[in-house]
């Protein structure tokens, strides 16, 4: 059985004001699918919905699974695991607490395996167990936000601007591991990202957003061929 | 606690974790043992007023599983505390219940009213929350006046406390004391093996990040509403006890300034830590009496000043003040 990710006539917005006005967009399972576009445009907005933290109306499929209309923490325990903007660590609490809350949905052993796997990608997490999350720097936070969402072993993994903040040799170490997850795992992944050329390097899909539409789709080469996503948003080599 | 000497940064890390827990359960001991001891070293008076503080301590507790751990806020502590200390009288007065069993009575009526006030309360943050315990606070008690037949109204019930048994060769004071201490020490066993449990860390992710927990599985209103039932039913079995240690209930003992005195007591003690209740329990116990002292006219304005003093010499509470200052020892060897 598949396990695509299909959205279609998504609306979403904040009390009465509506941000997406009808987004419809494919990802296969196993792919994955980078978001662009200026701020504001509805990006953040769009993982929301999909994790169920915004009104929406309209269809988000997973699989069999409608998500539309499900609070978060069913979402979640559907197999979809977001980071959102900003990280959401728990500052006080240790790295290993963390993790470890990252398979709330989950019981039973295989937590500590999924624990040695985190730690196979991220050797740092390691070293800092017992240490607050919230002394971590930048890169090892977003680090954790990302170790966190895959003890959740999730079917589909959502990204906000995993770059936000990160030096660009840790940034292209992340988005490194996010493709050898993708690979290894078949974990489907949506980034948002304002680094397109990051983005567009991992996916095979991309959207432009625009004041909540979908303004050009296409595989990442097409996207990363068109002019004017050029002059917008590949406006810098990193 | 933890040095961050070179000795101890040469330990692996699981060596060093597990000598700082010896540490802290050495502690436990050697301060239960003090507890053990008391009572034969002390006045009938003093060995009174400490039961009193295990028995604010067991609220407290409670108070902390609430405010500390799970992030919210309750200005209606005490009138669950009320409730179960009014549950264990009118079994004892009514129905003539041994003693013990009032216990897990009174604690599960105040559970249970906890999860019905719990329901609709925590749908509420911050101010909107503080608002409406209080309104728990205020209501509760008078509500309880209204059932003289069962509750004695204004007058109150006057109850016989619990009796040593001929064996244990103790006094009353010293027997109410260790009935108080048992039941304070199974509270502390409760909340600390609760706490590193998965709910625990669910609480505390829900009071660090809502919306990250939210994203994780974590169920906000679930745990919020099972925080305030537990904090509830604390209150409730503190109550119970403080019934049998005093021997009368009246309406007058649970007005709403217990409820602020102990939301007050926790926060100078120490949210979010085990030793916080406790310290704060001697704050509620001690420090209106000493305003009383200093000041007759005004108590009031003297708790306040006490309050300010603290919190600006110890942000984090007694607790962390205390924290801080057993750290600083190592550092300087
Ligand atoms: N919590 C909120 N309440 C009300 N409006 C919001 C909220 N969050 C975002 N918006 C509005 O929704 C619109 C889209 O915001 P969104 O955060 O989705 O943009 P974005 O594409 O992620 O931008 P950025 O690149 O700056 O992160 C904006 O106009 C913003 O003002
Ligand atoms: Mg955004």
């Amino acid at each position: 059985m598949s396990a695509d990710l299909v959205v279609e006539d998504l609306t979403a917005g904040y009390g009465d004001a509506q941000v997406l006005h009808g987004l419809r967009l494919t990802v296969r399972e196993g792919e994955v699918c980078a978001i662009l576009g200026p701020n504001g445009a509805g990006k953040t907005t769009l993982l929301r919905a999909l994790s169920g933290m915004v009104r929406t109306r309209g269809t988000i499929r997973l699989g069999d699974a409608a998500l539309t209309g499900r609070p978060p923490d069913a979402v979640a325990r559907l197999g979809v695991a977001h980071v959102p903007e900003g990280r959401g660590t728990f500052m006080p609490l240790t790295v290993e607490e963390n993790l470890r809350l990252g398979a709330y949905v989950r019981r039973g052993p295989d937590v500590e395996t999924d624990l040695e796997r985190v730690y196979a990608y991220f050797p740092v997490l390691r070293k800092r167990l017992k240490q607050a999350a919230g002394s971590l720097s930048g890169g090892e936070q977003q680090m954790l936000a990302l170790g966190r969402a895959l003890m959740l072993r999730p079917r589909l993994l959502l990204l906000d601007e995993p770059s936000l903040g990160l030096a660009p040799i840790v940034t292209r170490e992340l988005f490194g591991i996010v493709r050898t997850i993708n690979e290894e795992e078949r974990t489907t992944v949506v980034v948002v990202e304002q680094n397109a050329h990051l983005a567009l390097g991992v996916a095979q899909q991309a959207h432009v957003l625009e004041t909540g539409r979908i303004v050009l789709s296409g595989t990442a080469a097409q996207i990363q061929a068109d002019e004017q996503v050029a002059r917008s948003y590949l406006g810098y080599r990193v | 606690m933890s040095t961050t000497g070179t000795t101890e940064a040469a330990a692996p890390a699981p060596v060093r974790q597990r000598r700082r827990l010896d540490r802290r359960w050495a502690g436990l001991a050697l301060l239960l043992a003090a507890a053990v001891y008391a009572p034969f070293q002390l006045v009938p008076f003093h060995v009174f007023q400490l039961t009193m503080v295990l028995v604010y301590a067991v609220a407290l507790l409670g108070l902390n599983l609430l405010v500390g751990h799970a992030g919210q806020i309750s200005l209606g502590h005490g009138a669950f505390f009320a409730v179960g200390a009014y549950a264990s009288a009118v079994l004892l007065d009514r129905w003539d219940l041994p003693y013990p069993l009032t216990l897990p009575v009174a604690a599960a009526v105040a559970f249970l009213l906890g999860l019905a006030l719990g329901v609709p309360a925590m749908r509420l943050r911050g101010l909107y929350l503080a608002l409406v315990t209080l309104a728990i606070a205020i209501f509760l008690v008078p509500l309880l006046k209204r059932f003289e037949e069962l509750t004695g109204g204004s007058m109150g019930l006057t109850l016989a406390k619990p009796q040593p048994p001929a064996w244990s060769g103790l006094a009353e004071d010293q027997w109410l004391y260790f009935l108080t201490l048992a039941v304070a020490v199974a509270a502390f066993l409760l909340a600390a093996s609760l706490l590193r449990s998965r709910v625990g860390r669910a609480l505390h992710a829900v009071r660090d990040n809502e919306i990250a927990a939210e994203v994780m599985g974590v169920r906000l209103s679930f745990y919020k509403t099972l925080a305030f039932a537990w904090s509830a039913m604390y209150a409730g079995a503190a109550g119970c006890v403080y019934t049998w240690v005093i021997g009368f209930v009246s309406p007058d003992s649970f007005t709403v300034n217990l409820s602020i005195t102990m939301l007050a007591g926790l926060v100078v003690g120490g949210l979010g830590s085990l030793a916080g209740p406790v310290l704060g329990a001697l704050f509620v116990m001690f420090v209106p009496s000493i305003a009383q002292d200093v000041n007759d006219a005004a108590p009031g304005v003297i708790f306040g000043l006490l309050i300010i003093v603290v919190m600006y010499v110890a942000p984090t509470g007694l607790a962390g003040l205390a924290g801080r200052l057993t750290r600083k020892i190592p550092r300087k060897e």
